[in-house]
């Protein structure tokens, strides 16, 4: 299949990437269904998502009219049938190996023989999850990173078994989507999520160890290497509830102590501080998700 | 002969069949048969319709996927024996297609060969927006209708005449040399074509007129048009330097992006949204991008939208005088495009107290041009003459495609205007 006979596909789970992926599909003018499990639940999901676009208007990154288009070609449904005639679907629900599975199964069972099946994960095993399928060979892995939007890169990811034309359409589905597909073979953490997991648990540690203050890690790392977002700052923007199982689950795979949480993580998800979203991480965040407590040094610069 | 002319944008084909020859373009007397467009490709409710001269229009509402079923489409309903206007493609008897950027390849219109193919291909990268959609209606309209001739029709190429005094940035050489960085110049075809048809309606000899070309639309850019080359533009490498526009910003200190771009944390994708789509009458008005609707507000006491009119109209009078200046002179003015072909509130602020340089608007005739036609509206006994000149690029395009077939499509190109390597 070319690129532009590629036009019509289900994204199933409207969660943060769901919502993501569905924006970006959509603006790449592609039609799609977005699958989620209740009227309530997909109404919800069409709001938090008109509420996104609305905001990127406001940072100048979509107009009113992009906006109209995008969600013209999103139809949320509860309807699992609805996936009969797409030409690919996109599971994009919790990082729970089970849940997962039962869902692939459900699709395996409606979606056309012949259409792809991508998983959005960024740890669990492609090959496990499509064990027991009658079509395991069209089961791959697809790792977004967030936002979906502006993100350039995207990990696709071969099981053991998945096949070249499936392999390919994802690539191409990538590149429709204006992304680098960067193809990784099956490990635990694939290439991104393996390499920045360390990064993040060891500036936990300095924070916990007392060496320099959450702050002040983030600043020296985002000056001295050029990160957009210092680790902290980011670990809080992704949730540090993920970013915990994220270790948990490669700590047990690999048995690496380099990925064994920090406990001042754990300590943090206890007390409910996960992050941005609930206001409170390693940082201060108001309802917008604006950091609230920059350091003075920590401004834009321009030269 | 019968020209197929196609326009293919990023969702959209627009399309013309045009009667004309030697004969006809000399007289003026070429025929439009029919007009239309495909609207929304890649969507299921994708529009094509069909405006045929002393017929009802029509239209049909179905799914077409990408610009080949569409170029299918239009062929279909060319020769459908009701709605249609030729009886079978055979009648076709060439297709010129409009190409945004020339690059310095093409100072002309062509034949398409396989070398200017890939002349096309390589200009993909000065526009990605335009011209892979371009080459997509050329692929379409080649393998639909066998072997008749394609000529392609570029946006550029009747700027390649400039010096490269105009054309050259003060920026770094390398940069000309490894990227092409200089000015190109966009709307070649409208410029052209009403330049050519202001002298007519001066009745004096293109070669001995210098005519101030602005064609104001959603896009605008002006032209300095020196006895038939164009010397200078208002856009640049990109159609975004120059005038303000619907929702472009024109001209701006270059040392604002980076300061922008580090003060509100944006990527460069939401910098270039932001210039490109949210600026120029909108971005300044708030309320539109259309020139309508910020007169409307204009009038109701809407300072931002009054603000925005301004500014508009001031860069063009700033332009006009530069453009004077550097033709040494200035016989005509000619308003173009939606806007300067319909606003006469436009055409009035761009054009008042510009007696000095010897331009006396009518403001009578200029506040009651009748639609469609091509006019003067200076005053009596003024130095400088004041066109309103409806652009027809489909024609230029049909025109050029005789053109290139009869062997006479003159090259832009001035001798000894290349830059130094």
């Amino acid at each position: 299949m070319s690129a532009t006979e590629l036009h019509h596909i289900a994204v199933v789970g409207g969660g943060m990437m769901g919502r993501s992926i569905a924006t970006r599909v959509s603006q790449a003018g592609l039609s799609l269904v977005l699958k989620e499990i209740n009227e309530n639940r997909a109404a919800q999901v069409m709001g938090i998502l008109e509420d996104s676009l609305e905001r990127q208007i406001e940072r100048w990154q979509l107009t009113k009219s992009e906006k109209k288009a995008i969600l013209s070609r999103i139809e949320p449904t509860t309807d699992i049938q609805r996936i009969r005639d797409c030409q690919l679907v996109i599971e994009t629900i919790q990082e729970d190996f089970e849940a997962k599975r039962a869902l692939l199964h459900e699709l395996d069972a409606v979606a056309g023989p012949q259409v792809p099946i991508i998983v959005n994960t960024s740890t669990l095993s492609i090959t496990e999850l499509a064990q027991g399928l009658a079509n395991p060979e069209r089961v791959l892995g697809m790792h977004f990173l967030y936002p979906v939007t502006t993100q350039p890169v995207v990990e696709v990811v071969r099981g053991q078994v998945t096949s070249d034309a499936a392999f390919e359409l994802a690539r191409t589905f990538a590149r429709i989507l204006g992304k680098v597909p960067i193809e990784v073979f099956e490990s635990p953490g694939f290439v991104t999520t393996r390499v920045i997991l360390p990064l993040i648990n060891e500036a936990i540690h300095v924070v916990m160890e007392g060496v320099a203050s959450a702050a002040e890690v983030d600043l020296a790392m985002k000056l001295g290497y050029e990160f957009r977002t210092g680790p902290l700052e980011w670990a809080d923007r992704v949730g540090l509830q993920k970013i915990l199982t994220w270790l948990e689950y490669l700590f047990q795979e690999t048995g690496d102590p380099k990925f064994r949480p920090c406990p001042l993580l754990r300590k943090l998800v206890r007390a409910g501080h996960t992050g941005a979203a609930k206001g409170k991480g390693f940082f201060t965040y108001d309802a917008a998700r604006n950091r609230l407590d920059r350091l003075p040094d920590d401004t834009p610069r321009v030269a | 002969m019968k020209i197929l002319v196609l326009n293919c944008g990023s969702s959209s084909v627009k399309f013309q069949v045009i009667e004309t020859s030697v004969e006809m373009i000399a007289a003026n007397a070429d025929r439009t048969l029919a007009r239309g467009s495909v609207e929304k490709i890649g969507l299921s409710d994708s529009r094509l319709s069909l405006e045929v001269p002393g017929r009802k229009p029509y239209q049909e509402i179905s799914e077409i996927l990408e610009h080949r079923t569409a170029v299918e489409r239009v062929l279909r309903v060319l020769c459908h024996p009701e709605h249609g206007v030729i009886s079978s493609v055979a009648e076709i008897e060439a297709v010129g297609h409009r190409v945004v950027h020339g690059g310095e390849k093409f100072a002309s219109s062509v034949l398409v060969t396989p070398e200017v193919e890939a002349g096309i291909e390589e200009c993909v990268v000065l526009a990605p927006l335009h011209n892979p959609h371009n080459l997509r209606g050329l692929h379409a309209a080649k393998e639909l209708l066998g072997n008749v001739p394609h000529v392609a029709v570029f946006d550029t190429a009747f700027h390649q005449s400039m010096p490269p005094r105009a054309f050259i940035y003060g920026l770094p050489y390398q940069l000309y040399r490894r990227h092409g960085i200089r000015r190109y110049g966009f709307h070649g075809t409208s410029h052209r074509f009403v330049a050519i048809h202001t002298a007519r309606l001066l009745g004096r000899p293109l070669e001995e007129t210098k005519i101030v070309t602005c064609h104001l639309g959603n896009g605008c850019s002006m032209a300095a048009v020196d006895r038939g080359h164009s010397v200078d533009t208002s856009m640049g490498f990109t159609p975004l330097e120059g005038l303000l526009m619907g929702t472009r910003a024109g001209d701006i200190d270059p040392a604002v992006l980076p300061w922008v771009m580090a003060m509100e944390e944006l990527t460069l994708a939401q910098l270039n949204a932001m210039l490109n789509k949210h600026s120029g009458l909108y971005g300044v008005s708030g309320v539109s991008s259309d020139m309508r609707e910020v007169l409307q507000a204009r009038a109701e006491g809407n300072a931002r939208a009054d603000l925005a009119f301004q500014i508009f109209c001031y860069r063009v009078r700033k332009y006009l005088g530069a453009y004077a200046a550097a033709m040494e002179g200035i016989d005509a003015v000619t308003f173009t495009g939606g806007i300067g072909e319909n606003s006469p509130e436009v055409r009035e602020a761009c054009l008042t107290g510009l007696e000095f340089l010897g331009i006396e608007l009518d403001t009578e005739a200029n506040r009651n041009v009748p639609r469609g036609e091509e006019v003067l509206v200076n005053k009596p006994g003024s130095r400088v003459a004041v066109a309103v000149i409806p652009t027809n690029e489909e024609r230029v395009i049909a025109r050029d495609t005789v053109r290139v077939l009869a062997g006479i499509m003159p090259s832009f190109a001035v001798p000894g205007n290349e830059a130094p390597r």
